[in-house]
């Protein structure tokens, strides 16, 4: 059993070591970057990449001139293009099923190394305290700089996220939802317009989790729906939350175009079903 | 299915299990502080976070937020117990240090839900806090105490609770409460709100005998008295500053631990034969043990 799992992390390694590549700017320092498909799309964080000259190197040792196809510095990704149709490509995870505890792996070049892993597990997922609001995979794993725009992969080696900053000793890596996003060049996400505060709701003998509208943002998507102060948001879909980061989530995957998104309330004691247009 | 990934959802597994008991303690200004839901109504988290006494709430990983009264606090352990009647049945089960193991993979577990992983770098018997609590094993995880970790659980890969984690009983690294202590002193706290400690009433510094002295004396050093209360238990048995107390109860003295060591709260309204070596004589005394204030 210890040879199978030492050789299953050193499998693991071994592919996502392929498919990460160095990303270099000018005579600046190294960072590391994620080879997205085999046709020359690398996803990398913006920052960097604050030039438009940049150049890739693969693990195998080829370089590659890249240019900066499109970027986000507020999400901190940048999409790099190289001339090539043969790059070893990552395969790709959810971030929407993670779990907190599960085992997460780095890849990247910190400190001038090359190709280093660092294992670790998931810290906890969502916002981040002194951060702008935007959902992180907190990973309890030790990074260093060179491991900016490197891939974090879970225990099949898929990648779940792109490794972005150091926050208090916890590793911050955009998830690969989000990164899917920016490619297609859809805005972040939708957005509700509510601030809430979680309750505790009795139900039939037990509780159970509500959302306390706390405030609603005048001319959101919530204020047109005609969601009030006070409602306690219960469900979505008639699926009940379990956790606050269960409404984002709801939101995140309301189906485009028009978004709608199906809410389930209390309001004055009463149940009510609301239906919120998100993108009007 | 791949070893690793069957792995991954065994620690996943054990933290979603572990975190329903694991509670947030607002009881300091900014960052809440960790806690675990012990009891049924009875969370434990660590004494040297809690800064107040009053308008203390729990949070819970779903939400819940109840208010909650300190039941009483041992800074020896570092402990701090809590009563929250509002908490629902906690379900968790515990784990035996004795059968953990050097490089075991363990989980802090800490509020809001947030783990970090590691293994048992360190685990031995019984010791002594440098605040003097008696704690059952000694458990270094090598696991990372973030900043709201203490008073988080400490679990097993299973997602047992092995006891409670603390930054506060020693420096560079955390270490575990083992959660027999913890029953230790959550039934100490719930029955007296203290735990009781002896008492000497005496200030003390290890010194070395010369050569001679430790010859005649039969005792290589001991602790000499810099001060004694007055009316203190020691003062009564006749104890004065300048002496050297060499052995408690037939036990050598070598380290204020020793002594901490001899000073249960068992013993107290008992009374003990104290060896003391006054103007190069070995003198015997009889101490009846107060209670440490």
């Amino acid at each position: 059993m210890n040879g199978a799992l030492a050789a299953n992390l050193a499998d693991l390694a071994e592919t996502l070591r392929r498919s990460t590549v160095k990303v270099r700017e000018g005579r600046h320092g190294i960072g590391s970057g994620v080879i997205w498909d085999s046709n020359g799309l690398i996803v990398t964080n913006s920052h960097v990449v604050q030039n438009r000259t940049v150049s890739v190197e693969t693990s195998d040792g080829r370089q590659f001139p890249a240019k900066v196809k499109a970027r986000n510095p507020q999400r901190d990704l940048a999409a790099l293009e190289v001339k090539a149709t043969d790059l070893p490509q990552t395969t790709k995870g959810h971030s929407e099923r993670l779990r907190v505890g599960e085992l997460v792996f780095a890849l990247g070049n910190p400190m001038g190394l090359t190709g280093a892993v660092a294992t670790g597990v998931i810290h906890a997922l969502g916002p981040v305290e002194g951060l702008e609001h935007q959902t992180w995979i907190q990973a309890d794993v030790r990074l260093a700089p060179g491991n900016s725009g490197g891939p974090l992969a879970d225990a099949r080696g898929r990648v779940i996220g792109v490794n972005s900053m150091i926050a208090r000793g916890l590793g911050l890596a955009v998830p690969v939802d989000s990164i899917e996003r920016f490619l297609r060049g859809e805005k972040e996400q939708p957005e509700l317009g509510v601030t809430i505060e979680p309750v505790a709701v009795p139900a039939s003998g037990r509780n159970i989790l509500g959302l306390l509208v706390a405030e609603v943002v005048p001319g959101s998507a919530a204020q047109r729906a005609g969601l009030r102060r006070g409602d306690v948001l219960v469900s979505s879909g008639r699926r009940f939350f379990e956790q606050p980061l269960d409404l984002l989530t709801a939101i995140r995957n309301s189906p485009p175009p028009s978004r709608r998104l199906e809410l389930e309330l209390l309001r004055g004691g009463k149940q009510q079903s609301v239906e919120v247009t998100l993108e009007s | 299915m791949a070893i690793l990934q069957e792995l991954s959802n065994d620690l996943a597994a054990a933290v979603e299990r572990a975190g329903r008991s694991v509670v947030a303690v607002n009881g300091r200004p900014r960052t809440p502080s960790s806690g675990v839901h012990w009891r049924k109504g009875v969370v434990v988290t660590t004494d040297h976070t809690l800064r107040q006494d009053e308008d203390i709430t729990i949070t819970t990983t779903v939400g819940t937020n109840v208010p909650a009264k300190v039941a009483g606090r041992d800074p020896g352990t570092d402990l701090a117990v809590l009563r929250a009647d509002g908490l629902d049945s906690p379900d968790s089960e515990f784990a035996n240090a004795a059968s953990l193991k050097l490089g075991h993979i363990v989980l802090a577990v800490g509020r809001g839900l947030s783990a970090s992983l590691g293994a048992i770098s360190s685990i031995s018997g019984e010791w002594r806090t440098w605040r003097g609590g008696a704690i059952d094993h000694f458990i270094r995880p090598d696991v990372s105490i973030y900043t709201g970790f203490s008073g988080g659980a400490l679990i097993d890969a299973h997602g047992r609770i092995v006891g409670i984690n603390t930054s506060g009983l020693s420096r560079g690294g955390g270490v575990t409460v083992p959660a027999t202590t913890v029953n230790r002193v959550v039934d100490e706290l719930l029955q007296r709100g203290r735990v009781a400690r002896g008492y000497l009433g005496v200030g003390m510094q290890p010194v070395r005998f010369a050569a001679a002295l430790a010859g005649t004396s039969g005792f290589g050093g001991g602790l000499i008295v810099l001060s004694a209360e007055a009316g203190g238990p020691a003062d009564k048995g006749g104890v004065i500053i300048g002496d050297v107390l060499v052995s408690f109860d037939g036990k050598a003295l070598s380290d204020i631990d020793d002594l901490q060591a001899s000073l249960g709260g068992d013993r107290i309204g008992k009374t003990s034969e104290l060896k003391l070596v006054r103007g190069g004589q070995v003198l015997a005394v009889n101490v009846t043990i107060g209670e440490r204030p």
